[in-house]
């Protein structure tokens, strides 16, 4: 039989403030509704209970800054162990799909992390997606993130990997949080084409969410041959959504998850909490364990049409071709601490909604044929004047980009507070503070 | 304090005790007979010689009656009428019983979404007047433990139109799981005759040997009821938890330990955490029903010191059934009783007779000594090593329930020590190679032979009470009584509303005819209901337990 995983962890105990829409309130009624279902008794389903994430396996993929220590994890831990604890029933082979249903949710958080932003601290599927590589050395992902908003955080950490496949489709970032995601970001030098973003006009409807995944994502999916397929179930496209206006229904829902057919889902984001979420979270867990989910009626009613037909056809088909005629431009940079080679230099600042601050962020990287390159962000947090410094040694790096990463650690950590290095290719993770090792948090037990 | 009376009635045996001041005066095992619950009963307290004891406190009985009816598929049928409303499409779960589904459609608040259609229900109510003699009948609706308006209103109906009619509602069942709920719904009232039957036969029984001590029948969740508050599908798989309660009322320890139990044909393993009994994350299943009946976490095994032992391809296996007795007290196939009374691990039966069991294994040329020594060993390690295995499994879903609170995921604590408690008839032969196997001590029972019994006995009155509140639509319910009535406090109640439920608990509590000193209360979660940047009541959950657990301990 396909067994579907499944790890329900609302954090009934935990909320970002009162009135927030990240509550404890939030999947009360899809507990509810999901339990009064029996969807639990199904056989085919196998409930796991939560785990607690290693921090050595959260900083394989994302700098915390200043420090672990310094944020209050410990409900995010969970939300990042739970989704591990799916991935490995998958690996193992004990489960066929699964669903992470867990709060919070992660894909705003990027590579660099300063604090909550989006909602989100630390990225659930990109530090699982890190896992699985380093723990059972599957080699192509791909991650169809479905959530109404850009998916900005997992973009960032896999930006410059060619062997993820990071594909958004969400509402345009010009009405939107987190206003990203438009069709010209595709990836870094080393990795031009593994992103894709789909910017979709508001209102868009079942229809035109179910034509994009046909026509286009589900193509560059197949086209890219992923060993795991990963979807941030994002549940913020439904009609009754506070915050954005997607028009899309449960039951769409479902065809979504049917037509993506994701190895491991992790719930992002959806704060209509009684008109969506119930029946979304009902109709995905369903469409994973091969049921029928024609049955879930959510019981308002869409207001708007949806658009639908030949203008959402049209638009879409369009966007396609703009977005396939997007080309590369890079600024080259030789600044006195870089090793040798050609490192094209990328700038972002990205805004923590949550916490109410700016990052600026300087990313240099490592041109290179045989791998993704080694990178190094020099990030600053505006308001409390504080700095660090990631630099990251791929998975599958070549021996140039493994060196260079090395030499950058040695040239950085004599001026820099704050250095990480992230090694991916020997799975192994270095802090150091004003020259000092701190602490390798062990990732290699 | 006066005398406590334990039966236990299992698949093979029947257990009875005499308890007084802690001392065990009688004890005795008879043979049940399975299709006669009742004369079993009765025969057991006859040899406890019932009507001779002055100063019976309480006659605690545990028997598999609803059990063997629903297993054996014995129950009258019963008119199932459900309200689905929309969501999974009812087929994907398997239901072993038909229904009838009707129209109506609640939400998880138990708000209505869609109304019920007065067409059907006058359809039903036709039928059912045609028919004699009238069904059962049970109305369940999804949602209905937030909202028992649509089982009301057929209810109400169907009373009028067939007042003779017997109707179940699944609001009494007031836990979350629709599917769990119809058929428990449906196993009660369909086993209510039998039951009733039996109680007031026992009675009558009781009353002819002069005897008018109070009745209480235990339960799966290892507590007590008087005989007349408790629910027939409740009565199910009491033997596992008196095997728990048993080996609790004989062991001194506050610590945690595994409980093995092992019976002619089955072996239980329970948990005892600092204490207290597991209880289990899941409602019991009973044959096809999935119930919402609360048990303790227990494993039933079917391996026992009757297991037959055969040969399967050349190969000695221990069998999952039994036939009949163990050879060397009178049987006819080789067991494992046999194997630990040929190694002396137990001087219960014939030793020349366990001899020929094993000697019945081995070709001729190789009955000697050695051989079957090695043959012994060998059968006692099978058994332990099923044993092992089903004791590391339920460790393994005791660590692994599901949490759904950061606290309780940051501090679950699984690396207790565990001991374990050894009871049964077949115990003694696992004793040494069980701690082996285990890595840890293994302790004896005393009074083995009858410790489910004791447990009966010495079981503790159980009773929950699961708050739901939704302050927003000023209602409130208990799950476990179905009860459910209006809130008049305020909007955000906090502390108030355990005031609120520890009153209701203790008024329950004295309705129920029982003693409960020791009223838990479980960590209450409140829920903030925010509207438009606004809180505008609070969702709450909590309850308040009387823990199962036994009344003192047996002194040797």
């Amino acid at each position: 039989m396909k067994n579907t995983g499944v790890i329900f962890f609302p954090a009934f105990d935990w909320s970002l403030g009162e009135l927030h829409p990240e509550r404890e309130e939030r999947l009360l009624y899809t507990q509810e509704q999901i339990f009064e279902e029996g969807i639990m008794d199904l056989p085919q389903i196998r409930q796991y209970s939560p785990g607690v994430s290693h921090i050595g396996d959260v900083l394989r993929t994302q700098a915390i800054f200043p420090s672990p220590k310094e944020h209050h994890l410990d409900a995010h831990l969970i939300a990042v162990g739970s989704s591990l604890v799916l991935g490995d029933a998958l690996m193992k082979k004990e489960i066929a799909n699964g669903f992470a249903l867990v709060r919070p949710p992660g894909h705003h958080s990027g590579a660099t992390v300063w604090g909550n932003r989006g909602f989100c601290t630390l990225n659930n599927e990109a530090i699982l997606i890190n896992y699985l590589r380093a723990k059972y050395g599957v080699k192509r992902i791909a991650v169809v993130d479905t959530d109404v908003h850009h998916g900005d955080g997992t973009q960032d950490i896999f930006y410059h990997d060619p062997n993820v496949l990071f594909i958004s489709i969400h509402q345009d970032g010009k009405t939107l949080y987190p206003g990203t995601g438009f069709i010209t970001e595709k990836g870094g030098p080393n990795a031009w084409d593994s992103v894709l973003n789909i910017p979709l006009l508001p209102g868009i409807g079942d229809e035109g969410v179910i034509y994009a995944l046909e026509n286009w994502i589900m193509p560059r999916v197949e086209a890219f041959k992923p060993d795991v397929i990963i979807n941030s179930a994002g549940q913020d496209n439904h009609f009754t959504d506070p915050l954005a206006s997607m028009n899309v229904t449960a039951r769409g829902y479902g065809k979504i998850t049917e037509l993506i057919k994701p190895d491991l889902a992790v719930l992002e984001g959806g704060y209509a909490i009684e008109g969506a979420l119930p029946y979304i979270n009902m109709a995905i867990l369903l469409a994973l364990a091969g049921e029928d989910y024609s049955g879930v009626i959510e019981p308002q009613k869409p207001v708007d049409k949806e658009i639908g037909g030949t203008a959402v056809r049209t638009y879409l088909n369009g966007l396609k071709k703009q977005q396939e005629a997007v080309d590369p431009y890079w600024n080259y940079r030789n600044d006195h601490f870089l090793p040798g080679g050609n490192w094209v230099y990328l700038e972002k600042s990205t805004y923590y909604d949550t916490d109410e601050f700016k990052e600026n962020r300087k990313d240099y990287i490592r041109v290179c044929n045989h791998c993704g390159g080694t990178v190094l962000s020099m990030t600053q947090k505006l308001s409390a004047f504080q700095k660090g410094v990631l630099i990251r040694i791929p998975f599958e790096a070549c021996s140039q980009c493994e060196q260079a990463g090395y030499d950058l650690a040695e040239t950085l950590t004599k001026s820099e507070k704050t250095v990480v290095l992230q090694n991916q290719l020997r799975n192994d993770v270095r802090i150091w503070n004003n020259g000092e090792e701190v602490s390798t948090f062990g990732l290699k037990n | 304090m006066g005398s406590l009376i334990g039966i236990d009635v299992g698949g093979t045996y029947t257990d009875a005790v005499r308890i007084t001041d802690g001392h065990i005066d009688i004890k005795g095992k008879i043979p049940t007979n399975q299709d006669d619950i009742l004369s079993t009963v009765i025969a057991a307290l006859d040899h406890l010689k019932i009507s001779e004891s002055k100063d019976i406190d309480h006659i605690t009985v545990s028997t598999t009656l609803v059990t063997n009816a629903i297993v054996q598929n014995r129950l009258p049928d019963v008119r199932l009428v459900l309200f689905p409303g929309s969501g999974m499409k009812l087929s994907a779960l398997p239901w072993p019983v038909s229904y009838t589904a009707f129209a109506g459609e609640l939400d998880y608040r138990g708000r209505v979404v869609k109304e019920t259609d007065i067409v059907e229900f006058q359809a039903l109510a036709d039928e059912l007047k045609q028919v004699s003699p009238k069904p059962l009948t049970a109305i369940v609706s999804k949602f209905s433990h937030r909202n028992n308006i649509f089982e009301e209103k057929l209810a109400a109906f169907l009373k009028e139109e067939v007042p003779e009619l017997t109707v179940a509602l699944g609001s009494q069942y007031g836990q979350t799981n629709f599917y769990r709920r119809s058929l428990t719904t449906y196993l009660n009232v369909a086993a209510g005759e039998l039951f009733h039957r039996f109680t007031e036969q026992l009675l009558q029984a009781l009353a002819v040997r002069g005897c008018h001590a109070p009745v209480r029948v235990l339960k799966a969740d290892g507590g007590v009821l008087p005989l007349a508050k408790i629910r027939p599908v409740e009565s199910i798989y009491s033997g596992p938890a008196a095997s728990v309660l048993g080996a609790m009322a004989q062991s001194t320890s506050e610590k945690s330990y595994v409980i093995v139990d092992v019976g002619g044909t089955t072996t239980d393993i329970g948990l005892v955490l600092s204490g207290s009994p597991l209880a289990s994350m899941h409602g019991a299943q009973i044959g096809d029903f999935l119930t919402n009946v609360r048990s303790l976490a227990v494993r039933s095994l079917s391996v026992g010191g009757d297991s037959a032992v055969i040969m399967e391809d050349g190969e000695i296996t221990l069998a999952d059934y039994r036939l009949g007795p163990a050879y060397c007290i009178g049987g006819h196939v080789p067991t494992p009783t046999d194997a630990i009374r040929y190694l002396n691990l137990s001087d219960y039966g014939d030793y020349a007779r366990a001899k020929e069991a094993l000697m019945t294994l081995l070709p001729e040329d190789q009955q000697h000594t050695q051989k079957l020594q090695e043959t012994a060993l060998h059968i006692v390690a099978m058994m332990t090593e099923k044993i092992a295995q089903a004791i590391e499994q339920l460790l393994e879903e005791w660590k692994t329930e599901p949490a759904y609170k950061v606290w309780e995921v940051i501090h679950h604590q699984n690396d207790f020590k565990f001991f374990i408690q050894l009871s049964g008839g077949g115990a003694p032969g696992i004793k040494v190679a069980l701690a082996r196997r285990m890595k840890t001590e293994t302790i004896l029972t005393d009074h083995s032979e009858v410790s489910n019994a004791i447990g009966a006995a010495m079981a503790k009155p159980t009773f929950s009470w699961t708050l739901h509140l939704d302050t927003k639509f000023r209602i409130y319910r208990i799950e476990e009584t179905g009860e459910q009535g209006c809130w008049t406090g305020p909007k955000k109640p906090h502390r108030l509303v355990e005031d609120f439920l520890r009153e209701l608990a203790q008024s329950h509590i004295a309705s129920l005819g029982i003693k409960a000193d020791d009223l838990e209360k479980e960590i209450f979660d409140y829920f903030p209901l925010v509207e438009n940047y606004h809180t505008v009541g609070q969702i709450i959950r909590g309850a308040m337990h009387v823990p199962p657990g036994v009344i003192g301990r047996i002194t040797t």
